[in-house]
């Protein structure tokens, strides 16, 4: 074990490897670029970056995710794959130590994805068990599936549902959305020398006029935004603005992102919402159907999880489920994990590959055991 | 102890900072020649005046090096973090406007605000295979609109340290961020603000170190009010 692993590090590495992931070493400088690319250049502030002689940027691995699931895509191996791992990771934190050890396991093209996220959650649930054995922890899990199936049924125009679903998760922003949707302003009046073209819904005209400005004016037409893409949404941006969703709709929106209860009565809340709302959502109910008869089968006790239907990551390649483990008086995440099917192609890899995992924080689990 | 005042070492900004000072009742002279970095307040012992950079009057006010200085409100919030828990700006001198603002193609007909450039770089990868990208040196600033005030993560930033409205036409980015006063370099460039697009309507501000011992001290608060007085 590397110097400052906690003392428990050792014995985890080995109940990792009985998990029957392959482990992996990643080198602990990485180029910048797909960090940034993945979570934004938010993150800039929060790792440790640096540039190379030839200007590449270059950072400490602040999380191994990433690195992974980019190491699988190079090497084109077959799939399913389980990966595992543990080491130390960095990271700019107001609290706490910038250096601090995480473990986790990927798992990359199980075709059953029911069982992987049970799988998943249920080892990060037993790993964190059996190292801090008398923490009482709570388990909260959330689906993004749901979430876009309600939204998709609530028959709002393709760029609302856009708009909703990416800020699924942050909280502020959906409600502010919601606010909008109750109560649209006013549209912008579209500038003079487009109004005619949308008035008259020429949409071939707008194209080419918007082609000739930018050909006048020395803008690159592939550069950036196409004239096609600009003319699309401006088409659709005069629905977009007005739209006033139904007091029945929003009031089914609310009622679901209200939804907070234990597993065990999870099916049963969502089929019941489902039918109050008159939402036809039944292929993400039948996915979040089998994942709790997963967990099932493995052995969980349903009733020890939530599920919050507005927990969810405000990230675009988290496509389901959700969770999160924590413990202690500060409630401390000591495990966070979920499906994240959109990243595998973000990152390159030509087909879809199906992936799912969780990640371990060694230091606070180490707060914990110390606590008890 | 000394007081240490940093000034603007050139321009108009340091013209119009002099002014300030003059009508404040505060002459500031040169130390030797006319080109000198170093200056005193006529009549005032103990003290100095440093003639510095705009920039390096914000780093030097942050690391508390100096006690006060005259300088953008911009190079304040984008050179220091957690600006108001290290300086504090006492005066709005009334010179040097200039807003910081986002700024887009202006043939983005469709993208009026705020919302609809999220919706914009929320596709943006899926359509063009890449995140949209942001020409600017403002850093910091433009983290702290996007992330925290629209919710907006993903796009990238390019770093751009002259010339910055050229970006997108150019093809370096696909929008800006950078300040203006009049608006005439972004016209000329075919670039428009969006109507929520103001990020920082900075100008030229007496800016105090938090220096516990200026509590204590007669002569900070003078200044202050002088200062204040005349702008």
């Amino acid at each position: 074990m590397p110097f400052g692993a906690p003392d428990f590090a050792a014995d985890l590495a080995r109940a990792l490897d009985a998990l029957g992931g392959i482990r992996v070493d990643i080198p602990v400088i990485q180029p910048a670029e797909p960090f940034l690319d993945m979570a934004g250049e938010d993150l800039r502030r929060r790792i440790f970056l640096t540039e190379s002689e030839t200007g590449e940027s270059l950072c400490l691995r602040p999380e191994f995710t990433i690195p992974v699931c980019s190491a699988h895509i190079a090497e084109n191996v077959a799939t399913p794959r389980r990966y595992g791992y543990l080491g130390q990771v960095f990271r700019q934190r107001r609290d706490g130590a910038n250096e601090f050890f995480q473990a986790g396991v990927e798992d990359l093209g199980e075709p059953d994805e029911a069982g992987a996220d049970a799988r998943a959650l249920s080892e990060a649930r037993a790993l964190i068990a059996g190292f801090a054995p008398a923490a009482n922890l709570s388990i909260i899990l959330g689906d993004q599936a749901v979430f876009e199936a309600v939204v998709a049924g609530l028959g709002l125009p393709a760029g609302w549902q856009k708009r909703l679903i990416h800020a699924f998760g942050n909280e502020q922003a959906l409600d502010a959305m919601i606010a909008k949707l109750a109560n649209p302003e006013a549209a912008a009046v579209p500038d003079a020398s487009v109004a005619g073209f949308l008035a008259n819904g020429d949409v071939a005209g707008l194209e080419a006029h918007i082609e000739e400005v930018m050909q006048q004016t020395g803008y690159s037409t592939n550069a950036s935004r196409s004239p096609a893409e600009i003319a699309a949404r401006l088409i659709s941006k005069q629905t977009l603005d007005a739209t006033r969703l139904s007091t029945g709709s929003l009031d089914a929106l609310k009622a679901f992102l209200a939804l907070d209860v234990p597993l065990d009565r999870a099916a049963a809340a969502l089929s019941e919402f489902a039918r109050d709302a008159g939402l036809d959502i039944s292929v993400a109910q039948q996915a979040f159907e089998a994942r709790l008869d997963a967990l099932k089968q493995r052995g969980e006790d349903l009733a020890t999880i939530r599920w919050r239907a507005a927990f969810g990551r405000p990230l675009d390649y988290y496509t389901g489920m959700v969770f999160e483990i924590s413990a202690g008086p500060d409630n401390l995440v000591l495990a966070g994990g979920g499906r994240y099917d959109r990243m595998m192609t973000l990152l390159g890899a030509e087909d879809p590959i199906p992936a799912v995992g969780f990640s371990l924080w060694l230091d606070r689990i180490e707060t914990v055991r110390a606590g008890q | 102890m000394t007081l240490t005042v940093a000034l603007p070492s050139k321009g108009r900004m340091k013209d119009d900072a002099i002014a300030v000072f003059a009508r404040a009742g505060l002459t500031v002279s040169a130390i030797g020649n006319d080109r000198s970095y170093r200056g005193r307040i006529d009549g005032i012992d103990d003290v100095e005046v440093a003639f510095l950079s705009a920039s390096e009057i914000a780093r030097e006010l942050g690391a508390g090096a100096v006690d006060f200085g005259v300088t953008g409100e911009d190079l304040v919030r984008e050179g220091l973090s957690r600006a108001d828990e290290r300086v504090e700006i006492t005066a709005r001198l009334g010179f040097g406007n200039a807003d910081v603002v986002v700024a887009v193609p202006d043939i983005w007909k469709d993208v009026d605000s705020m919302a609809d450039l999220g919706d914009v770089a929320a596709d943006f990868r899926t359509r063009h295979g890449r995140r949209l990208t942001i020409a600017t040196k403002y850093w910091r600033l433009t983290q702290n609109f996007f992330s925290t005030r629209h919710g907006i993560q993903l796009y990238r930033i390019v770093e751009s340290l002259g010339a910055t409205e050229g970006a997108p036409a150019s093809g370096a980015a696909d929008i800006i961020v950078d300040i203006t006063s009049t608006g005439s370099t972004l016209t000329a460039n075919h670039l428009r603000v969006l109507s929520d697009g103001v990020i920082l309507k900075s100008e030229a501000c007496l800016v105090r170190a938090r220096t516990p011992e200026h509590s204590a001290d007669p002569r900070v608060a003078a200044l202050i009010d002088a200062v204040r007085s005349a702008s």
